[in-house]
């Protein structure tokens, strides 16, 4: 097993029999956002898991995404929790509903993800910017020779529908 | 449907005090709860012969508390978890009983939540490391239970416009209700101001809109409702419940909209299903304030209004004692101290008892002045049926409905 990572006084541990996040990482570290494609159905999932929540099937294959989306929701946190997140203080976290899939196979699923919003040197976006509706794209944050986080940064792109932020 | 409904009681509760710096092990602190409890039911330890308890790597196990109490046991069983346990431990308790297996059960929670273990995810938990499924969320600084609910939070006020001053409402009842308690551990009624002018914490959350880490233990006594009637308390009968109910893909919750759905939506033609009532039949409500949004979430879903207009129903005042439908009487886990769900339960059976241990000098002998200026009395006058709306997060809640 490769060692664990150190991240903001966090130790990621991921075991060489957790297939689903070592290839996941590898991919990442490539600066490629993959996700397990059902070889059954073709319903792709996140979090990288082991059967079809739809149709039960084991079998699977990773699938490239563009990686782009838009902010489905947010939070600002204030309060760090870790330690090591206080100097970052405010963070965003944004939910993400990536391009692909959206309303599949019900109208209310998509592929949504969990990142930080962050500028395209990796710190924090400020607040003023952190809004439901705008358009992201994937950044990668390299963190060892085997692991790299996928981030968010904004796009150059006209939101596709309201754009809203908790008012002041 | 398949019920049980007035089969089962709840004949005894107890608890210690709610604090921030017990001073005394979990151990100690479950044996006490459990020793009130079975006090309070006008049992003895001879009588009780199931236990069951919950954790999650902070208490101590039922083979330890029970010998200290001289219970032999035919049944226990040690739950990991945190909120939603306490209704869907009341189900397996009837379902143990049903199953002949015991007779009667005592429940347990005892948590150092503020002084050894808190909740929130500092000291201890912190140091924990990252792996499985929490690599989806932890490292982009999302580890508390405000960081983990705050997108549904938010979402819900994008979509119906949800303000923070409707939300604050809530702290604002509990608050109220905590002026009438003893044992609660903030007392002061807050306004909305108060609420909205707190430091934020993780935005839409705001100091005063979380729940305050405590160290306590709680207990509860189920028994069959034939074995109810022999005891010296007017028996509380289980109408129905509903044990951590599930959004699909539970793992990632956030992939099945909508987001603002919570468990409700599946837990509740369960719970009154059983029962036969609707919402309208409830008289109080204890809502599981983990955050003052919880409330509301899980009101809206229950049906106490539209989904939605959670914002509206929290604001109009009859969620207030004097109110049409109080909740949380107590002050719940915002204002009197957090047990994880046990303490709402708790003050439910009280209710319907008729002893809410308020100000009112004979409140134990059930006579109240239903005077609810600050400091008196917080009994609601001839409470009938009850409802816990349990929550673990919002992909995962519990219910229970009591009557007298």
């Amino acid at each position: 097993m490769p060692q664990p990572v150190q991240y903001r006084g966090m130790t990621l541990i991921v075991p060489d029999n957790d297939s689903e996040w070592t290839e996941f990482y590898a991919h990442a570290r490539a600066h490629r956002l993959v996700v397990r494609k059902c070889t059954a159905c073709g319903l792709m999932r996140y979090p990288p898991t082991h059967a079809c929540p739809w149709c039960m099937e084991l079998e699977w294959t990773w699938q490239e995404l563009s990686a782009r989306g838009t902010i489905y929701s947010y939070e600002i946190v204030h309060h760090a929790i870790q330690p090591g997140f206080r100097e970052l203080t405010p963070y965003p976290v944004v939910l993400v509903e990536l391009d692909e899939q959206r309303g599949q196979p019900t109208p209310d699923e998509a592929l949504r993800i969990i990142g930080n919003l962050v500028k395209p040197d990796l710190t924090p976006e400020a607040e003023a910017n952190v809004a439901i509706g705008r358009r992201v794209r994937v950044i990668f944050q390299d963190l060892a020779d085997h692991m790299a986080l996928p981030q968010f940064t904004l796009a150059d792109e006209p939101a596709p529908a309201r754009v809203w932020r908790l008012p002041e | 449907m398949k019920t049980l409904r007035d089969k089962y009681c709840v004949v005894g509760v107890g608890e210690t005090e709610y604090s921030r710096a017990s001073g005394r092990t979990t151990r100690a602190m479950a044996v006490e709860a459990i020793r009130r409890a079975i006090l309070d039911a006008g049992l003895t330890a001879r009588d009780v012969d199931g236990m069951l308890d919950y954790q999650g790597g902070d208490s101590t196990l039922a083979n330890h508390v029970a010998p200290d109490l001289g219970i032999r046991l035919n049944f226990y069983m040690d739950v990991m978890g945190g909120g939603s346990s306490t209704e869907a431990l009341i189900g397996l308790a009837m379902g143990a009983i049903e199953a002949g297996m015991c007779n009667t059960v005592a429940i347990y929670r005892s948590m150092n939540g503020y002084s050894e273990f808190r909740i929130g995810g500092t000291g201890a938990r912190a140091a924990q490391p990252v792996r499985g499924l929490d690599l989806a969320q932890v490292p982009f600084g999302m580890r508390s239970a405000g960081q983990n609910f705050a997108l549904t939070f938010m979402r819900h006020m994008y979509e119906y416009g949800t303000t923070s001053a409707q939300v604050a409402r809530v702290k604002v009842a509990h608050s109220r209700h905590a002026s009438q308690n003893p044992k609660a551990l903030l007392k002061e009624r807050v306004t909305v101001e108060d609420v909205v002018g707190s430091r934020w914490i993780v935005k839409p959350l705001h100091l005063l809109d979380c729940c305050l880490e405590t160290d306590n233990a709680t207990c509860l006594i189920v028994t069959s409702a034939e074995r109810a009637r022999d005891l010296k308390r007017r028996p509380v009968y289980i109408m129905g419940v509903a044990g951590r109910v599930s959004k699909p893909r539970l793992d990632f919750h956030w992939a099945h909209g909508p987001i603002t759905r919570v468990a409700g939506y599946y837990a509740k033609d369960i719970v009154f299903g059983q029962a036969g009532i609707g919402p309208e039949d409830v008289d109080v409500t204890g809502s599981y304030d983990a955050f003052t949004f919880t409330t509301l979430l899980q009101l809206e879903e229950y049906g106490f209004c539209k989904k939605g207009e959670g914002g509206q129903y929290v604001s109009s005042g009859i969620i207030e004692l004097g109110g049409g439908r109080p909740n949380n009487t107590s002050g719940g886990h915002l204002c009197e101290g957090y047990t994880h769900g046990m303490s709402m339960v708790i003050e439910n059976v009280r209710q319907l008892r008729g002893t809410v241990d308020d100000y009112c000098p004979r409140a134990a002998e059930g006579v109240h002045t239903y005077d609810y200026s600050p400091g008196r009395c917080r009994q609601v006058k001839d409470a009938e049926i009850t409802m816990n709306l349990g929550w673990a997060v919002p992909p995962t809640g519990s219910a229970l409905i009591l009557r007298r």
